[in-house]
């Protein structure tokens, strides 16, 4: 029994992962920010991906059909550099927010809020979306198994609940944070996990052959022992950051090129708002114009 | 901001395309069984008939594995991941005439434990 088990739990646990920390992050915002009536978007959206997802995957996995590679791996690469485009805008979103929160701007935030609300829910949906097919088509084919063993439908099970308590408890941790912190740690965390999204995104369209070099390993350890796909370790590392043992030369170069100058970007000095956001913790000294320049 | 819905308005209509082509698969595609263990892959035949084909990996083995269908020069044809032990998932592919390789890949690392599959004939 636990031998078929665990490997069908670090699969659900790692799919979980990719698809609801994104989200918790983005609820975390809102929540940390007072926002919390802008949450219903980002459940539908959510919700629409799971729905759309598990419709799609039982009409492909429970008829015994499957996309044809090269559509499932195109479509899969595509999804994910949507889904690239849509958090960076977020995470850009949430730095810009970040010093207009205190005070007389409020009504302002709550202005711009008012046609963010199907942007945030475009967010949620492709951050759970993008590798909802794969994950539906995984949990139906642990379904199916039942009949012959109970193991693999309880691990999967079992590890995408793991995976939602997780982000649960990510997001409860995060919301205490001093909002100062809670942005640059937030916003840093995102742009490891989008670049790690985007160098995934190049390895499904290398596979589909859309994009050449899948044999160029840039480097490969996935042979060292708990660092494989399979293990503990490599699962937290692709479901948390995307991160895979294994990168192709274009991978690594996509991985790096989004990494450092976005990195760059949003640690770059800010002009300083009109009203500081410092106001939220104790801190360091900050006089209002040093709040963003201070990393 | 409409550009991004306008995105997430395509998103939504890729994945619904995506359940629409599950209903609508060719009825004369093939179907091949494939056995894979910690240490064996076995498809029910090693002789094919170009076209479509879908290999339906079974997993007997205690590692999650990948199914592969390599051509020449590990040229990928088709792959399934995610294929956890006791389960059986779906890899099709257009597979013209010709020497391929499948390969199983227990721990969902290195290049796999390969047969080899002799696809001829047949009308695409």
């Amino acid at each position: 029994m636990i031998v078929r088990l665990l490997p069908n739990f670090l699969i659900g646990l790692r799919e979980g992962l990719e698809a609801s920390l994104v989200v918790s992050i983005l609820v975390a915002y809102l929540v940390r920010t007072g926002r919390r009536r802008q949450l219903p978007p980002i459940w539908v959206g959510a919700a629409a991906a799971v729905g759309l997802s598990l419709a799609a995957g039982a009409g492909l996995q429970l008829t015994a059909r499957s996309l044809s590679f090269r559509a499932q791996e195109g479509f899969g690469g595509v999804m994910s550099l949507v889904a690239v485009a849509c958090v960076t805008w977020m995470i850009f979103w949430m730095r810009s927010q970040a010093r207009n929160l205190k005070g007389d701007l409020q009504g302002r935030v709550d202005l711009a809020l008012v046609g963010g609300g199907l942007a945030l829910g475009t967010v949620a949906f492709l951050a759970v979306g993008r590798e909802g097919l794969e994950t539906a088509l995984f949990v139906w084919s642990a379904v199916q198994a039942a009949g012959s063993g109970p193991a693999p439908v309880a691990g999967a099970f079992l590890g995408l609940g793991v995976a939602v308590v997780l982000a649960f408890l990510l997001y409860r941790q995060s919301v205490h944070l001093n909002l100062a912190v809670f942005f640059r740690v937030t916003g840093a965390a995102l742009i490891v996990v989008v670049a790690g999204i985007t160098a995934y995104a190049l390895h499904d369209l290398q596979e589909a052959a859309l994009v050449p070099g899948l044999h160029a390993l840039a480097f490969d350890l996935s042979h060292i022992p708990h660092l494989g796909a399979d293990s503990l370790l490599g699962t937290l590392l692709r479901g948390v950051f995307n991160l895979s043992p294994q990168y192709t030369w274009l991978q690594l170069a996509a991985f790096l090129g989004y990494l450092v100058p976005v990195m760059a970007l949003f640690f770059r000095p800010q002009r300083p708002a009109r009203s500081a956001v410092a106001a939220d913790g104790p801190g360091p000294v900050r006089r209002p114009t040093e709040v963003h320049a201070s990393r | 901001m409409t550009g991004i819905v306008r995105i997430a308005a395509l998103a939504a209509v890729g994945l619904a395309a995506g359940a629409g082509l599950g209903g609508c698969g060719s009825p004369s595609e093939h179907r091949v069984g494939v056995t894979a263990t910690d240490s064996s892959c076995r498809p029910a035949t090693t002789e094919l008939r170009a076209g479509r084909l879908t290999f339906a990996v079974t997993n007997k083995g205690t590692k999650t594995t990948e199914l592969y269908l390599y051509a020449a020069g590990d040229k990928v044809m088709g792959e399934v991941e995610n294929v956890g032990p006791g389960t059986t998932r779906n890899l099709t592919a257009t597979v013209p005439a010709g020497d391929y390789q499948l390969a199983c890949k227990p721990g969902m690392e290195g290049s796999g434990v390969r047969t080899d599959v002799h696809v001829s004939g047949g009308a695409m």
